[in-house]
């Protein structure tokens, strides 16, 4: 879920942010720091028999995704009378700062979620540990999840989390707006020419109906989505250098620009403005995160309907987050602990259509297309882009490089610098600070 | 006030060190040993989790002074956004909550209530009160500018997101939040001057303006050393306002020397260059307060 | 005060208020709104459909968000950390303002100089120190090290050095020793001082939710900062919540600082100083 912009910001941590084409694993040179987590060799299984275990599980489900999980906590409790869950929940912003504090004094959970673009951070960070035994013993493979995600968790040759779900962007639009300017309100534009042309009926009836911000939530990743339309990357696959200042990346930004330049959208939005405006009928569409079908849920007498991103480019493609099961390291690696846990991720894992009710998309295929997810008219529709998702390369501190790309959209959308420049300028830090990470993870 | 010598008694033997050993005890664990072991970073590659962590000595401090570095030009841009928010915020918060104490240090019906009024912004948190702005100051949506639309105003400035506006926003917000603050200090430094200075300069036929020049100000000097030194400090350590209401925006102009540091050190996890930063940007706060001490003590 | 200047000063006070307490009676009010209604442009004043909907969400049952417990934790770290400010500052303020001793200067200077090194270079430091001690997820570890901050220090003795010194010379020709002159003398005539610097330490560690994050692991071992983002983080746009949540945590401060005021009003008891 989208932590609280407020306190994400304060913490100067931006989880969430999307990526490039994924990656095979990274070199297989340079040192591993890890310690502890190649030992639980040990076979795993689907139940565990051993003596009785307590286990801590930490996560960011601070919303409406905080009971479901908690419900789903409290069932394989009841069921497993020999393992003993316990959940604590954090703000996201807080958890990423928390827990790589606590593991290091040894106070660290036993288990946790994890963004994937965090993944490979934590690893080559030793926080958290392979799960290549756990992925084994339960028999998961790539086709049983969908291959970009599945791929994601892997780090130098290493897996080291167990996709849960993914959250993509998809296309939000007030029905009351849409029919205000003769457009059909069940049948919003899929590409580029309707698109336009709704906004510009919209505009005709004095609306501005894509308002466009300069903000990372959504505006980097409706950039990121734009760029894999168009064809582009953010990364090359070993995240060596910065490929978002090429033609594609151009083309994506200068598209989200020409909306404000062309009175699509309003100048100066603010954070979260976008999200408001649809609420209050003062724009007609709003690229948001999955999670958005809860905030609208909530907004009585909204008429409104969520789709998949509109094909602007040349291929359909969107941004997404993905929420993913890990295991941490401890001081004293205990084998029934990392069994146990490994029994607790296998049952989650494969409840997650009761997950996917709380607003997300399983990662598991299986329940994917089951006829019960199917059901779940607004996920599934998102849902849908299973296979037009990106994440970014599984490169250790591929975040810090990601953060200029938010300068970059800022500037750009904020019409302090042309597209071009602004991304050729947020192009030049990333290889820097890429070059930086390099040498400190020794990738 | 006539300079007494220390009378003999006081300040003999160990009496002086023991009242100082608890804090000392606090200060030498938690603040000295830290600020040591900050410097130390400084001189490597650091990351606490790493098990790696190579001397570098001073390339850390090198790499700030290096324009081909990845950190030269942020480091700068926000030492200069650092620089123009304490160049604008800090007199305003020495002066205005000085007039609004004297206000308040005279009798009349409802002045705890005033003071209580003043204060209150600041017992909200910062959190609050930069969601409670970014809400109010939205370009587009916020109340600020419908009601300015409202009284024929140009309703479409852009607070939080456009130059010089966000200066003024953050200023101004930092103003409004924190005046109460420096007030209820000058509050209790007025307590200090004894009512009899105030007698006698009146028998002596003083004016209000006089009164304050040759009575208020003296005995609040070191209360006003003390109000100057922090403002500047807690100007220059400003981080949550601009994080929350411009987010930095626009580009990175509003991305203050804290912001950078934290998301360096603690984002990142590069600390010894956070830390490098830090005591940069220490180095160059004791330099503005050594003049600032030096000021107030050639006044004398 | 006449008449006209009496209506002329209230109302410039009263104005002037307004800016400083508008802000305020907003967030109570959309403390008191639905989720939409709060985001509604143009904005309501009055909520039309009044609702503690976002207290219920802040007390609701949910036994993950025990916000009772992290009232009273905050309570007790704001508390003992004030005391304990108060009780180790003023102590050195007064070695620091009025003996001699050899070193004086140097120790002076270095606890100032510490106060301009950035908090963020000491929260790793910090932390490991901590766990040291032993003292992560407890309330130890929020309430001792921020009583090290040189400000109390710094704060006292400025006010400590404005404070005549005939009360004293004359305690010390009584025959009072050191720890006599303090506390029956210089504490008493530093009421004003103790008690901003009281009311200024409990609404530092009231506030803090950077340092919180990383030595409390179990939720009800959380203050309110930390505790309330677990509630608001997903609202992202509920303000409603948001703003209770802020409510709650600033009212009670809110009340305890119009109790100091009495303190600080009483101030250097307009004594029989003399002159």
């Amino acid at each position: 879920m989208k932590p609280h912009v407020t306190r994400r910001g304060l913490l100067g941590l931006g989880v969430g942010a999307g990526g490039a084409v994924l990656l095979g694993a990274c070199g297989d040179d340079g040192p591993n720091p890890i310690v502890g987590g190649g030992q639980n060799a040990q076979p795993a299984s689907t139940a565990y028999t051993g003596p009785n275990v307590a286990l801590t599980f930490w996560n960011g489900f601070t919303g409406g995704d905080g009971p479901v999980m908690k419900a789903l906590v409290d069932r394989f409790n009841s069921e497993n009378p020999n393992i003993k869950v316990t959940m604590n929940v954090y703000e996201w912003a807080d958890y990423y700062q928390k827990v790589p504090a606590a593991v290091s004094t040894g106070n660290g959970p036993d288990l946790g979620i994890m963004h994937v673009e965090q993944v490979a951070t934590n690893a080559a960070r030793g926080v958290v540990l392979p799960l290549d035994d756990v992925a084994a013993s339960l028999q998961l493979k790539e086709e049983d999840f969908s291959p970009p995600v599945w791929r994601a968790g892997v780090y130098n040759s290493k897996r080291y989390a167990i996709p849960l779900d993914v959250h993509p962007q998809g296309m939000f639009y007030n029905k009351a707006v849409l029919e205000r300017a003769g457009l059909d309100p069940e049948n919003p534009p899929k590409t580029n020419d309707d698109y336009l042309k709704a906004l510009d009926a919209l505009k005709g009836k004095g609306v501005q109906g894509h308002w466009a911000t300069p903000f990372p939530f959504t505006g980097t990743h409706q950039f990121e989505s734009l760029t894999w339309q168009f064809g582009g990357q953010l990364f090359d696959d070993q995240a060596t250098k910065p490929l978002f200042a090429e033609g594609p990346g151009v083309q994506a930004l200068t598209w989200l620009v020409d909306l404000v330049k062309n009175g699509y959208s309003p100048k100066n939005v603010a954070q979260d403005a976008d999200l408001i405006a649809l609420q209050n009928g003062k724009a007609a569409f709003n690229w948001n995160g999955i999670w958005t079908i809860n905030t609208l849920r909530a907004v009585k007498g909204l008429n409104w309907g969520v789709t998949a991103l509109p094909t602007i480019g040349t291929q359909p493609a969107a941004w997404a987050g993905s929420h993913n099961f890990v295991q941490f390291k401890q001081r004293a690696t205990d084998q029934n602990k990392l069994q146990a846990g490994k029994v607790f991720i296998n049952f989650i894992s494969k409840q997650s259509v009761e997950w996917a009710k709380g607003g997300q998309v399983p990662a598991r295929k299986e329940i994917r297309e089951g006829a019960e997810f199917k059901g779940l008219k607004e996920q599934a529709a998102i849902g849908a882009q299973i296979d037009n998702l990106h994440f970014p390369p599984s490169v250790p501190g591929i975040p810090d490089a990601m953060v200029t790309i938010d300068t970059a959209v800022n500037e750009a959308i904020l019409l302090r610098k042309e597209p071009g420049k602004a991304l050729a300028d947020a192009a030049a830090k990333a290889s820097q600070i890429l070059e930086q990470n390099r040498k400190k993870y020794g990738g | 006030m006539v300079a007494v010598k220390a009378a003999p008694g006081r300040g003999a033997g160990l009496t002086p060190y023991l009242f100082l050993a608890p804090y000392a005890l606090l200060f030498v664990t938690f603040t000295l040993v830290p600020a040591g072991y900050g410097l130390w970073i400084s001189l490597h590659d650091w990351d606490y989790l790493l098990p790696g962590k190579p001397f570098v000595g001073l390339d850390n401090y090198r790499a700030l002074f290096s324009s081909s570095s990845p950190v030269f030009d942020f480091f700068w841009q926000s030492m200069q956004a650092t620089g123009i928010f304490t160049v604008f915020s800090v007199p305003l918060l020495v002066v205005v909550p000085l007039g609004i104490a004297l206000i308040l240090n005279r009798s009349f019906r409802g002045r705890t209530a005033f003071r209580a009024v003043y204060f209150a912004p600041y017992v909200l948190g910062v959190a609050v009160i930069g969601v409670l702005w970014r809400f109010l100051l939205d370009p587009n949506l916020g109340a600020v500018n419908a009601l300015l639309g409202a009284v024929g105003l140009p309703d479409a400035t852009a607070w939080t997101t456009g130059l010089p506006w966000a200066w003024i926003s953050l200023v101004g917000v930092t103003v409004w939040w924190t005046l109460g603050f420096n007030a209820v200090i000058y509050l209790a430094g007025l307590q200090d001057i004894p009512r009899e200075l105030y007698d006698a300069a009146r028998v002596d036929g003083a004016g209000r303006w006089a009164e304050f020049r040759q009575v208020t100000l003296p005995g609040l000097r070191p209360v006003l050393l003390f109000v100057v030194i922090n403002t500047i400090l807690a100007s220059s350590n400003m981080f949550g306002q601009a994080y929350l209401i411009t987010q930095g925006a626009p580009g990175v102009e509003t991305r203050t020397a804290i912001m950078y540091i934290a998301e360096e050190g603690l984002r990142s996890y590069r600390m010894g260059s956070a830390a490098a930063m830090s005591y940069l940007l220490t180095l160059a706060l004791l330099l503005i307060s050594m003049i600032t001490f030096r000021l107030f003590r050639t006044k004398d | 005060m006449g008449r006209v200047r009496g209506i002329a000063w209230y109302t410039m006070l009263g104005g002037l208020s307004l800016v400083f307490v508008a802000p305020v009676v907003w967030m109570l009010i959309t403390s008191f709104k639905t989720a939409d209604e709060a985001t509604r442009v143009p904005p309501t004043i009055v909520p039309r459909d009044p609702t503690v909907g976002a207290y219920e969400t802040l007390f609701g049952g949910d036994s993950q968000t025990p916000v009772l417990r992290w009232f009273l934790n905050s309570m007790l770290a704001a508390s003992g950390q004030a005391l304990l400010v108060l009780a180790v500052a003023s102590m050195a303020a007064y070695a620091l303002a009025r003996m001699d001793f050899r070193g004086k200067r140097i120790v002076f200077a270095l606890i100032v100089a510490t106060m301009f090194v950035p908090i963020f270079t000491l929260i790793i430091p910090n932390f490991l120190i901590i766990d040291r001690l032993g003292w992560l997820d407890s309330l130890w570890a929020l309430i001792v090290p921020g009583a090290a901050s040189a400000f109390g220090v710094f704060f006292l003795r400025q006010f400590f050095l404005g404070l005549p010194r005939e009360l004293e010379e004359a305690a010390v020709l009584e025959g009072a020793n050191s720890w006599q002159i303090f506390t029956k003398v210089i504490l008493p005539l530093s009421k004003p001082a103790l008690a901003t610097l009281a009311v200024i330490s409990f609404l530092t560690n009231w506030n803090d939710f950077i340092w919180p994050v990383y030595v409390l692991f179990s939720p009800e071992n959380f203050t309110l900062p930390p505790g309330l983002g677990t509630l608001q983080g997903a609202y992202n746009i509920n303000y409603p919540v948001i703003m209770a949540g802020a409510t709650l945590a600033s009212i009670p401060v809110l009340i305890l600082f119009v109790i100091s005021q009495r303190y600080i009003i009483e101030g250097v008891s307009r004594s029989g100083l003399k002159g």
